[in-house]
């Protein structure tokens, strides 16, 4: 009898995990179909790639998100970071560096800065929202001392670095080449090994953890140089396709991030979470800005209808 | 108030919880409701304050028939519920507690606090209790939280009272004064309901006995008319002749020895040499020390002074990250918020200490993974049909059962167990008995804390009685008794 | 840390091997640059605005719109947001559904430049509004003569409180054409003429005009006139100003924007050069058949400017 009772209760908790799993994925069909419906030229294969190269930066950047979330941090710098990767790698580039050294460059930068998040929020024992914000205010300040508060153009026009944001790999654009890369490795490294286990058990409940001998710290920094480095790849991806570093590209993108990875169905709380769903989350507010594009809707409702997906799609996640 | 429950059935789905019980409560007498987890006692006493709906039966109150739509409505009527995890504001004061929703206030909402601080002042006068209404709940031990928690439910003319697991985190002082309040309210013809799997308390205390299993009631009997062996056959069903179990194991050398551990005012020259194959339990009040020495021993807390050998060697132990490495496991006596990963799967909790094992290159192999979960949950005898689901989908004895695998799937040479069976049914703390058995047959050293005095001398090889921070002594085998124990523990000798 | 070098190592790896067969945005096709003649009723313009909050640009919607209704003509418009890459994405939108002219109102004149090439490959002819772009094959810039409504402001300061006041000057956001060519008109004539003391961007915004103008009070209090690239500036530059208890500094603004007009009516804003943005737009939606119809277009075609005073 009691053998009983507890497996209902376990296929229960079973069948609610499914639909969380699912939710998304089904959220982001429904979404196309009703698109498509409304304006054929949705599903036109131009235009999905053209989708998928918009959606390619807030993906990267919810990628790591991700990864931060889950530990039950957040990390508020990456618009930021972005904007400051992109700044100096663009400078780097002007002083007639070779793109593939700048490239790497870039990503190393974002990657430091990240782990300077890591390192406040261990060592100085700060919350993850507070200490990413001052840092966001740092690093975008830093991006206009930098600049001057001028774009920075001008500073390459060789192929190798046009081709990171501009470029065709078989026909399929270059940014969402490296969203698919990114998005494998990181899969991987979240989902089969043991730094992604690590992550989960911080998140899950960290006083646990410790007892269970995983070094947090070490941990939560790299999870942080995680999410620099995929800003800065984003930030990359930027300066190549606008030709120019903005100073103030990237603002706001941690909310658009953010929103990826909880409407893909990590929760906030940590512990809990996939990054397919945050590749989802990413395709769903994307769907939604480029058809509502098409559809002719204006700028002004479209705000109102993202801000209504989002909340449809954590109560959906939230029913079991 | 009398309160008459006949033929109560209930179930969830497909899931019947109770099949037809029958419960009957007297003003003035403590009614002892007993039964493993699972029996269905929480169910009913649900159903009798209005969480729950009953599916059939009849509810009489002082012969009239009764049924509540919610908590709040039974309160008003006069019962309360004391759950065993108290719902309490931390951050805010003992009077603020005591006065949540039903503050005095005037009739443009200003809350009288003068007033306040009288009622509240009658009612601790009443009971005994001293504690200042200023402070903070989360700077009250639990045991205070308690009887904060007792005094509110008396603010409001209570008849009934039921109190789950009451006991579980009180130290013997405050169970003692418990037990007062508990006799005092018994003479204001207070009806009180008392669950609990402590069987001393239950012979203490309880003018009557309720036993359940599997959703009906077994027996009712005065107290005075049962014993012991009758109460737990009832409540598992046969008989439990090896409770503990009595395979004498061979002592082999000494795996850890600590020298003169200290830490300022929490505990003082601390020694003593823990054997392969060997149980010490560890004895004393609550807050004598005991669990502060083992977390000091296992790196959590910083040990100010002293030494730690394994196996014969001096180790440096700074986080449990190196006590793990040098072969020690602890399990804490905080199972929540140390041990289990809720949310996580079986499989991911119980590997935990160990899939670094089945790594390479930092890549996790699923398969050989899973394969020794499933050891040890066949091992453990953990219930379950499948080990991806969710740890909170288990009863709290199973879910003890898997954070002690992870810690024997860390292949611990010395094993701390905090506490290993508090809230937990006496099936599986029999199953937890032998498996710490088996595990000293295989030369692990184990190191018990526990409150329990029976299990203590069931149990362990010797027994470490622990007393303000000090050790007060050491019993062996043959001279364990309840009353030694308690005498070094109080601090006579 | 390890992990962190694998990823970078494979993406390079990737980068350098992934060169042969590979080709850039705006290369990949290259239809014909003469474009079919369509008439106005069956035309559909896309137009991509750098940002909807400020009512200048909704009045060069408003202006593009009523031009193309009274034609029949469809508009699609979408919202940047002043941001360089949402811009980039929507204008993509615009091209996919196969809009005959684009009419761009740039955030950022150079990292408009790939949206422009990407127009240019599909074969639709561009037309720019208030900002140029740096690059990419234009029909034409519809804007006003910055640089001459520049030096009309410096001109009316002089005017005012005479030679060689002390002058302060709100710049817009940095980089943008606006902002470079207002800025220029107005030093042309300052250095000459005025002592300007000090000049710090506000980005175009009111309220940060607020704080720049109560930061610039804090280090010179006894300045004589204010001009503000555009009039949001110059709004919150007066706040600034009356909240500090100074009452005779003049105030000059750029656009002409309704609050701005009725700020003047008030007495509370000096003048402003104004704009006219629903001309702007209504110019363009007429440079667009133009072009369309065979007409010759010219490069750049000025959107008239007016200074208004109380008078």
């Amino acid at each position: 009898m009691e053998a009983k009772s507890k497996s209902i209760t376990q296929t229960k908790a079973k069948r609610s995990e499914l639909f969380r799993k699912l939710g998304p994925l089904i959220a982001l069909i429904v979404l196309v179909v009703v698109v498509t419906f409304l304006n054929t030229n949705f599903i036109n294969p131009t235009n999905i790639l053209n989708l998928l190269r918009q959606v390619s930066v807030n993906a990267l950047i919810a990628f790591g998100m991700t990864f931060v979330i889950i530990t039950g941090g957040i990390d508020l710098s990456v618009g930021s970071t972005l904007a400051l990767s992109g700044a100096l790698t663009a400078g780097i580039l002007a002083a007639g560096v070779p793109p593939v050294v700048a490239i790497f460059a870039g990503l190393l930068i974002g990657a430091a800065l990240g782990l300077l998040n890591g390192i406040v929020i261990t060592k100085g024992k700060v919350a993850p929202f507070i200490a990413t914000l001052a840092t966001m205010t740092i690093f975008r300040g830093l991006t206009l001392v930098y600049t001057e508060g001028n774009p920075i153009t001008g500073f390459s026009d060789d192929f190798t670095f046009l081709f990171f944001g501009r470029g065709y790999l078989f026909g399929i654009p270059f940014p969402v080449v490296l969203m698919a890369i990114a998005f494998g490795i990181l899969f991987v490294l979240l989902h089969k090994m043991t730094f992604g286990r690590k992550t989960f058990a911080i998140g899950g409940n960290e006083n646990a953890s410790y007892i269970a001998g995983i070094k947090s710290d070490r941990v939560k920094y790299t999870v942080y140089a995680i999410s620099g480095m995929m800003s800065a790849l984003a930030g990359l991806i930027l300066t190549s396709r606008l030709n120019s570093a903005q100073p103030t590209a990237g603002t706001a993108y941690e909310l658009d991030a953010i929103a990826a990875v909880v409407i893909g169905g990590t929760s906030l709380a940590g512990g809990k979470g996939r990054i397919v769903g945050t590749l989802i989350g990413a395709l769903i507010i994307g769907t939604l800005n480029n058809g509502l594009n098409l559809l002719g809707v204006s700028s002004f409702y479209q705000q109102v209808v993202r801000g209504i997906v989002i909340i449809i799609a954590v109560l959906l996640d939230r029913k079991k | 108030m009398n309160i008459e429950m006949k033929g109560v059935t209930k179930s969830f789905g497909s899931n019947t919880v109770l099949r037809g019980v029958d419960f009957n409560l007297l003003a003035g007498e403590v009614h002892a409701l007993m039964g493993e987890n699972g029996a269905g006692k929480s169910t009913l006493m649900n159903i009798m304050t209005g969480l729950h709906k009953k599916d059939d039966g009849q509810i009489v109150i002082d012969g009239k028939e009764q049924l509540f739509e919610n908590p709040k409505e039974a309160e008003n009527y006069g019962i309360s519920f004391i759950h065993q995890e108290m719902i309490t504001w931390p951050e805010m004061t003992v009077l603020e507690n005591l006065f949540m929703g039903k503050e005095i206030k005037t009739n443009f909402g200003w809350i009288k606090t003068k007033d306040m601080k009288n009622k509240a002042n009658n009612i601790f006068k009443e009971l005994g209790i001293n504690i200042d209404f200023e402070k903070q709940m989360k700077t009250l031990s639990v045991g205070q939280q308690q009887l904060v928690e007792i005094a509110k439910t008396l603010m409001n003319d209570t008849e009934v009272i039921i109190m789950d697991e009451p006991t579980a985190a009180l130290t013997d002082r405050e169970i003692e004064l418990l037990f007062k309040i508990i006799n005092q309210l018994k003479e204001k013809n207070v009806a009180i309901v008392y669950i609990s799997h402590r069987m001393e308390e239950i012979f203490k205390i309880s003018d009557r006995v309720t036993v359940m299993r599997d959703g009906i009631s077994i027996s009712t009997k005065p107290t005075k008319e049962t014993y012991y062996d009758e109460i737990v056959r009832q409540m598992v069903g046969r008989d439990l002749e090896d409770y503990y179990p009595t395979i004498e194991s061979e002592k082999g050398e000494v795996v850890l020895e600590v020298k003169e551990l200290s830490r300022s005012t929490l505990f003082n020259e601390i020694s003593f040499k823990l054997h392969s194959g060997e149980i010490i339990g560890f004895s004393g009040l609550m807050g004598s020390g005991r669990t502060e020495i083992m977390r000091a021993i296992f790196g959590i807390d910083r040990l100010e002074k002293g030494e730690i050998f394994i196996e014969g060697k001096k180790v440096e132990i700074k986080t449990p990250n190196d006590a793990i490495s040098k072969g020690i496991g602890f399990l804490t006596e905080n199972r929540k918020d140390e041990g289990l990963f809720l949310d996580f799967s079986i499989r991911d909790n119980i590997s935990m200490t160990a899939f670094e094992e089945f790594s390479k290159y930092g890549w996790i192999n699923r398969k050989e993974e899973a394969d020794f979960v499933d050891l040890l949950i066949k091992r453990l005898t953990v219930k379950t049909t499948d080990m991806e689901l969710p740890a909170s989908a288990l009863s709290g004895g199973n879910q003890q059962k898997v954070v002690l695998a992870k810690w024997i799937g860390a292949g611990s040479k010395v094993l701390i167990l905090d506490e290993p069976t508090r809230g937990v049914d006496v099936g599986a703390k029999k199953e937890i008995y032998s498996l710490m058995k088996e595990l000293t047959e295989r030369g692990v050293g184990i190191i018990m804390v526990s409150s329990d005095l029976p299990e203590v001398i069931g149990v362990s090889d010797r027994v470490i009685v622990v007393h303000e921070g000090k050790i007060a002594g050491e019993l062996s085998k043959e001279s364990l008794s309840e009353e030694k124990i308690m005498t070094l523990a109080t601090g006579g000798s | 840390m390890k992990k962190l070098f694998g990823l970078l190592t494979i993406f390079t790896m990737f980068l350098l091997g992934a060169c042969g067969s590979a080709t850039l945005e705006g290369e990949q096709s290259d239809e014909s640059e003469k474009v079919a003649e369509i008439s106005p009723d069956e035309m559909t313009i896309g137009l991509s605005i750098s940002t909807l909050n400020n009512p200048f640009f909704g009045q060069l919607q408003e202006g593009v719109e009523d031009k193309a209704e009274e034609n029949g003509t469809t508009v699609r418009t979408v919202d940047a947001q002043d941001d360089t890459a949402t811009q980039i994405n929507g204008i993509d939108d615009l091209i996919q559904q196969g809009v005959d002219v684009l009419l761009i109102n740039p955030v950022d004149s150079d990292a408009i430049t790939p949206a422009i090439e990407s127009a240019n490959a599909a074969g639709i002819p561009v037309i720019t509004l208030d900002r140029s772009s740096e690059g990419g094959e234009v029909v034409t810039l519809i804007a006003s003569d910055n640089v001459q409504g520049g030096e009309m402001a410096a001109e009316h300061i002089v005017e005012l409180v005479g030679e060689n006041a002390k002058v302060v000057q709100l710049e817009g956001t940095p980089g943008a054409s606006a902002a470079n060519e207002r800025g220029e008109g107005f030093n042309n004539v300052a250095n000459e003429k005025l002592d300007v003391v000090d000049s710090q961007s506000a980005n175009f915004s009111r309220s940060e005009g607020l704080t720049v103008m109560e930061n610039l009070l804090q280090s010179n209090s006894d300045i004589d006139a204010v001009f503000a690239q555009n009039d949001e500036m110059a709004l919150g530059a007066i706040e600034a100003i009356e909240a500090a208890g100074l009452e005779d500094i003049v105030v000059i603004g750029f656009d002409g924007n309704e609050d701005a007009l009725a700020q003047i009516e008030e007495g509370r804003l000096d003048a402003t050069v104004a704009q006219q943005p629903y001309e702007m737009g209504s110019l363009a939606v007429q440079a667009a058949y133009d072009y369309v119809s065979g007409k010759d277009v010219e490069n750049v075609i000025s959107s008239p400017l007016e200074l208004m005073t109380a008078e």
